[in-house]
C-alpha cells in the first residue's frame, strides 16, 4: 500500500484520538483539539479530517448504540488502527532522530 | 420557549450532507447546541449552530459514498429504480445482439429520415404567404376562358383592375402588377457598364400592392416611392447585386436599354415563403413607356399572362358577391368575342396550391407525399415488430424470472416500451443527423429553400418528439404484449416456441403489407421511367437533335436579324440557321387565336397556334410536307403553312383542299393564302394534344434563332456564336439552350417525381429486406434442429432451401396480389395527365414481381444457404 502522509492538522486529530481516555467521538475530539491547540476550529473541519483519516485507514469507526440524548442519533466512535499507530510512531521516530541530529551549539544559537 | 436548533438549518444539513455521514454529524452538532444553550444562552447557541451548519456546505460532505453494493436499488428503492433497470437491460440487450440492434436502428432511422424530410417539405409548402395582414380577405382575379375547351389563366385583361377599382366599392385596395420577364437591366458605373439579365424579378406595380402585401420598405417613403414615373424600389439583395455597398437611393439603371429608372426606396428582402418573386418594382405609370398596349385602358381584347391583379376586399364582402357583378365587363367590352371570359376571385391561400392557376404544388401531391412518408415509417415499424417478436423467444427466461419475482404484466409491457423507446431515440438522433445532411439535396431537387431553424420551426420541435412517441408505441406495443403474456412456468422451462408467441400470422401479414408497399412503389417507378423514356425519346414529328436556340435581342430590326443569320451561317460548324418565334415544340411565346378560314362567315370555334418562322424552319426541323410547298422567303405574313390537325378540325377530307385558300387571323389584320400542309408534330409536351398550327413569316413575332450545328465541334461553334451575337448586341445578355434540353424541361415535374419515387422505392425495399433478413436469420436459428434431422434422414440441400424460399415467395406473391390493383389504379390516373402515354402492360407488372423476387432472394439466399450447408452433427448436438 502506498503510504499516505499525514498533514499537521491530521496528526493533531490523530494524536487527540489516541490520547483520549474514554471512547472518542466527534464532540469530544473537537473540544480536545481546541483545548490542546488553543485554536478556534470549526466542527466541520474536525469531522472532515476524521472521515478522511478513516478513508486513509488510520482510524476505524463504529456507530454506538442509540440513546435518548441528541434526538436519538447514534454517536460514531473513533479508534486508532494499527496503521494509525504505526504512522504516529513513524513520525515520532523521524522527529526524535532529527532532534538528536541537531548539533548542540546550534540550538543555543537559534534560541 | 423553543429549545431546538433552527429547523431550516437542520434541513439544509439533511439535504447537503451525504446520508452515510449525516447521522453522527447531526448528532454531534445537536449535542454541542444543547451544551451551548447551558453556557452561552439560546440565542448564541442558535447562531453558532447555523454557522457550524454553513461550514458543512462543501464538496467533501456533499459527495455521496460510492456504492459498494451491486444492487443498491434493493437496499434503497426509489421510484426510478425499475425504470433505470429497464434501460440497463435494454442497453445490455442491444450490445449483446449487435446485428439485430443495428438492423432495427438503421431501419427505423431510414424510415424516420424520410418522415422528417417529408414533414419539412410539407410544412414548408403549407406556410406560404401567411404573413400578410388580413390575408383571408386578399384575392387574385383570375380568368376562365371558355372556347371549345376551357383554359385557365391567373391573369385578367390589362384595364380590368382599374375598371374594377373605379366601378365598385368592394375592394379596399386593388393593385395591378405587370411583370416584365427576361429583361436586361444596365447600370452605368463610371465608364463601366454592367448588365444583368432578370428572368422574373422585375415588375411594374401600383403602390397599393404594398398595402395589400406585407413587404416593408427599409428606406424611402412608401406613399411617394412609386408615385412618380421612372422610379423604382428594390430589395436589399438586388441593391447589393446592382450597386455593391453604395447607397442605392437615387442611383439609376436602365430597363432594356431604353427606359431610365431612379431608385427611391429599398425593400426588406423577401421572405422565403412567398410566391411573389418580384424583387425590382417599377412605378406603374411607367408601363406605357415599356408596353403601350398593356398600359392602355382599352386593351380588353386579350390577356397577357404577365398582368396580375390583386384585391383586398372590404370586411364582410363575400367573393361570390363580387363574382356576380363581373360578367358585366364581358358584356360591355367583349360582346362578340368567341373566347368567353369568366372572371373569378382566387383566395390568397389557394394560389400556392392551385395547379390550374400556376400553383407550385397541389394539396393532393402534398397528401400523397405525406402518405408515402407515413408508409415508410410504417414499414420501418413493421420491421421492428417482426424482429422484436422473433427476438422475444430468447427473452422468455428473463420474462419468466421477472414474473416469478412478482412483475405484473403491465410492468413487463412498460419494460419493453422503454426498450423500444431507447432504440427509437437512437434512431431519431441518427435520422436527424442524416436529414440535416440530406437537406441541401432536397432543396436542390424541389427548388425550395428549407432551412432548419429551431426557433422559427417550432412545428419541427413538436413533430420530432411526437414521431418518437408514436413510433415507440406503434412498434413496441405488439411485441410488448406478446412478451408480457408469457406463462411464467412454460417460459422458465424454455418450452415457449414459435407457436406460443402466436402472431406468426400477424407477422406474415405485416411482411405482406411491407412488400405490398414496396411493390406499388416499384411499379410506379417502372411506369414513370417508361413514360419518361417515351416522352423524350419517341419521334416528335420533327428533328430536335443538335439545335441550339439563341434569343433574338429586343428591338432587332428585320435587317439585324438577316445580318446575324448570315453571320451565323458563315461560322464553320453551323449547318443551317432559322429565325423563328419558338421551336416546333415549345411552351414559350405561344400565340393562340381564332382563325377565319376561306370565305366562311364566322371565326372558327377552335383556336390555332401561330408559329412565326422563316423559310428555313421546315427543312431544318425536318417537318414533313404533306401537300403544297414550303414558304418563300418573306418579311411579312403573306402566306401560311398549316398542319394536318388544322385541316381535320376544319372538317376537310383531304389536306390538299386547303391549298390556295385564304386564312385570316386577328380580325383580318393578318391575312394570306395557305400554300402548304405539314405533317403533325408535337407542338407541346406529351401532356397536351396536338393543336391546330399555322406557320407564317412574321418578323415582329420572332424570338429565337434556331441554329443547327455540327456536333463534332460543339465547343468552338458555341464560342463563335456567342462572339458574333455579342458583337451585334453589346448591350444585351447572351444565353443559349439546346433544344432537346428545352424539351426535357417540359417534364421537370415528372423527372422530380421519378427521382422521388426511385428513392422511396429503394428505401422501402431496403427496409423490407432488412426485415426479411432478420426474419430468415431467426427462422434459420429456430430450425437448426429440424434441418439437422432432415439432413440426417437424407434431405438434399435444394429441398432445405425450398423451406425458406417457399416461405418468403408465398408472402411476396400475396403482397403482389394486393399491390397490383392499387398500383394499376394509381398509375393509370397518373398517366391521364398525358395525352400521349404508354400502356400499362403486363410486362410492367411482371418485371416488378421478378425484380422483387430477385432482391428478396439475394437477401435471404446467403443466410438460408448457410443454414442448409451446416453440418447436421453440429446442429443436433446443440442442446
Amino acid at each position: 500500500m502506498r503510504r499516505s502522509f499525514l498533514g499537521e492538522f491530521e496528526e493533531i486529530v490523530l494524536l487527540v484520538v489516541a490520547a483520549c481516555p474514554e471512547e472518542a467521538y466527534g464532540v469530544t475530539i473537537w473540544e480536545d483539539v481546541q483545548q490542546q491547540t488553543g485554536r478556534s476550529i470549526t466542527m466541520s473541519a474536525v469531522h472532515a479530517t476524521l472521515y478522511r483519516l478513516e478513508e486513509k485507514g488510520f482510524l476505524s469507526s463504529l456507530l454506538g448504540g442509540a440513546t435518548a440524548e441528541r434526538g436519538g442519533r447514534r454517536k460514531r466512535y473513533f479508534a486508532l488502527t494499527d496503521a494509525g499507530v504505526r504512522a504516529l510512531q513513524d513520525i515520532q521516530e523521524v522527529r526524535s532522530r532529527l532532534w538528536q541530529a541537531i548539533p548542540p551549539g546550534k540550538f543555543q544559537l537559534i534560541r | 420557549m423553543k429549545t431546538t436548533p433552527p429547523r431550516w438549518a437542520d434541513r439544509l444539513l439533511e439535504t447537503f450532507v451525504a446520508p452515510h455521514l449525516l447521522e453522527d454529524v447531526q448528532g454531534d452538532l445537536h449535542e454541542v447546541f444543547y451544551k451551548q444553550i447551558e453556557t452561552d444562552g439560546l440565542f448564541s447557541a442558535r447562531r453558532e449552530f447555523v454557522w457550524a451548519v454553513l461550514n458543512y456546505l462543501n464538496p467533501f460532505f456533499l459527495k455521496r459514498k460510492p456504492q459498494p453494493n451491486a444492487f443498491p436499488e434493493q437496499s434503497n428503492p426509489t421510484n426510478t429504480s425499475m425504470i433505470r433497470n429497464y434501460f440497463k437491460i435494454a442497453f445490455r440487450n442491444l450490445v449483446r445482439n449487435k446485428t439485430y440492434a443495428s438492423i432495427n436502428v438503421s431501419g427505423l432511422a431510414l424510415g424516420m429520415t424520410c418522415g422528417i424530410l417529408i414533414f419539412l417539405l410539407v410544412n414548408y409548402h403549407l406556410h406560404f404567404d401567411n404573413f400578410h395582414p388580413n390575408s383571408d380577405r386578399i384575392y387574385r382575379f383570375v380568368t376562365e376562358q371558355h372556347r371549345e375547351t376551357t383554359s385557365y389563366t391567373y391573369s385578367v385583361p390589362n384595364p380590368f383592375g382599374k375598371a374594377f377599382r373605379n366601378d365598385y366599392t368592394f375592394g379596399e385596395k386593388v393593385a395591378r402588377v405587370a411583370t416584365a420577364d427576361d429583361v436586361v437591366l444596365t447600370i452605368k458605373k463610371g465608364r463601366e457598364i454592367r448588365k444583368f439579365k432578370e428572368g422574373e424579378t422585375v415588375a411594374f406595380a401600383e403602390t397599393d400592392f404594398f398595402d395589400i402585401f406585407n413587404f416593408p420598405l427599409l428606406q424611402g417613403n412608401l406613399k411617394t416611392a412609386l408615385s412618380e414615373p421612372n422610379t423604382a424600389i428594390l430589395t436589399q439583395k438586388m441593391a447589393r447585386k446592382f450597386f455593391g455597398d453604395a447607397d442605392p437611393i437615387n442611383q439609376t439603371f436602365r430597363l432594356d436599354n431604353k427606359i431610365e429608372f431612379k431608385v427611391t426606396g429599398v425593400l426588406k428582402d423577401l421572405p422565403i415563403n412567398t410566391d411573389r418573386k418580384t424583387e425590382v418594382y417599377l412605378s406603374y405609370n411607367t408601363l406605357k413607356q415599356y408596353n403601350e398596349w398593356m398600359a392602355s385602358d382599352d386593351s380588353w381584347g386579350g390577356i397577357r399572362s404577365s398582368m396580375q391583379c390583386f384585391v383586398r376586399l372590404r370586411p364582410g364582402i363575400s367573393p361570390a358577391e363580387v363574382e356576380q357583378v363581373l360578367p358585366a365587363y364581358v358584356k360591355k367590352y367583349r360582346p362578340t368575342n368567341k373566347n368567353v371570359h369568366h372572371y373569378k376571385l382566387q383566395p390568397l391561400d389557394d394560389i400556392h396550391f392551385n395547379a390550374r392557376y400556376g400553383g407550385v404544388i397541389t394539396k393532393t401531391n402534398l397528401w400523397v407525399l405525406g402518405c408515402i412518408g407515413l408508409f415508410l415509417i410504417f414499414t420501418a415499424c413493421v420491421n421492428f415488430i417482426n424482429l422484436a417478436t422473433a427476438q422475444a423467444l430468447k427473452r422468455s427466461k428473463e420474462v419468466g424470472v421477472r414474473k416469478v419475482l412478482g412483475s405484473f404484466r403491465g410492468q413487463l409491457f412498460w419494460q419493453f416500451i422503454a426498450e423500444t423507446g431507447l432504440i427509437t431515440a437512437l434512431a431519431i438522433v441518427l435520422a436527424c443527423a442524416v436529414s440535416g445532411l440530406l437537406l441541401p439535396f432536397l432543396n436542390d431537387w424541389f427548388k425550395v429553400q428549407i432551412a432548419i431553424n429551431p426557433i422559427a420551426n417550432w412545428q419541427l420541435l413538436l413533430f420530432l418528439p411526437l414521431l418518437a412517441l408514436v413510433v415507440t408505441f406503434f412498434a413496441g406495443s405488439y411485441p410488448g404484449l406478446i412478451l408480457a403474456g408469457f406463462q411464467p412456468v412454460t417460459a422458465l422451462k424454455g418450452k415457449i416456441s414459435q407457436q406460443n408467441i402466436g402472431g406468426f400470422n400477424t407477422r406474415r401479414m405485416l411482411i405482406v403489407g411491407q412488400f405490398a408497399i414496396s411493390q406499388v412503389l416499384i411499379i410506379g417507378m417502372i411506369v414513370i421511367t417508361d413514360q419518361m423514356r417515351y416522352s423524350t425519346q419517341s419521334d416528335l414529328g420533327f428533328n430536335k437533335e443538335a439545335v441550339v436556340m439563341l434569343p433574338v435581342a429586343t428591338e432587332s430590326s428585320v435587317l439585324t436579324m438577316k445580318t446575324l443569320k448570315d453571320q451565323f451561317s458563315q461560322i464553320p460548324g453551323v449547318q443551317t440557321v432559322s429565325v423563328c418565334q419558338a421551336a416546333p415544340a415549345s411552351n414559350e411565346n405561344v400565340w393562340n387565336t381564332s382563325p377565319k378560314y376561306d370565305n366562311r362567315a364566322e371565326d372558327e370555334a377552335f383556336s390555332v397556334s401561330v408559329k412565326a418562322a422563316d423559310d428555313q424552319y421546315v427543312p431544318m426541323f425536318e417537318l414533313k410536307m404533306v401537300a403544297g410547298r414550303n414558304l418563300f422567303p418573306a418579311d411579312s405574313a403573306k402566306e401560311f403553312l398549316v398542319n394536318e390537325t388544322f385541316t381535320k378540325k376544319l372538317g376537310l377530307k383531304s389536306p390538299g383542299e386547303v391549298i390556295g385558300k385564304i386564312l385570316s387571323l386577328n380580325d383580318g389584320n393578318t391575312k394570306g393564302a395557305i400554300v402548304g400542309v405539314v405533317g403533325d408534330f408535337h407542338d407541346r409536351s406529351f401532356h397536351d394534344d396536338i393543336n391546330a398550327v399555322c406557320i407564317a413569316s412574321a418578323p415582329d413575332l420572332y424570338g429565337r434563332y434556331a441554329v443547327k450545328i455540327n456536333m463534332a465541334t460543339v465547343k468552338s461553334t458555341l464560342a463563335a456564336l456567342e462572339r458574333t451575337w455579342s458583337a451585334m448586341h453589346p448591350n444585351q445578355v447572351y444565353d443559349y439552350q439546346f433544344l432537346d434540353e428545352q424539351i426535357g424541361n417540359f417534364y421537370e415535374t415528372e423527372e422530380l417525381m421519378l427521382k422521388l419515387i426511385q428513392s422511396f422505392a429503394a428505401i422501402a425495399i431496403f427496409i423490407g429486406c432488412l426485415g426479411l433478413y432478420g426474419l430468415v436469420s431467426f427462422m434459420a436459428a429456430q430450425k437448426t434442429k429440424e434441418i439437422g434431422i432432415r439432413k440426417v434422414l437424407g434431405s438434399s440441400i435444394g429441398a432445405i432451401l425450398w423451406i425458406f424460399v417457399k416461405e418468403f415467395s408465398r408472402l411476396i406473391l400475396i403482397a403482389f396480389i394486393v399491390a397490383a390493383p392499387i398500383a394499376y389504379y394509381a398509375m393509370s390516373s397518373w398517366l391521364k395527365n398525358f395525352t400521349f402515354r404508354v400502356d400499362l402492360g403486363v410486362g410492367i407488372f411482371a418485371s416488378a414481381i421478378v425484380g422483387t423476387f430477385l432482391i428478396a432472394f439475394i437477401t435471404v439466399g446467403f443466410k438460408s444457404i448457410k443454414a442448409a450447408l451446416m453440418n447436421p452433427i453440429k446442429a443436433l448436438r446443440t442442446e
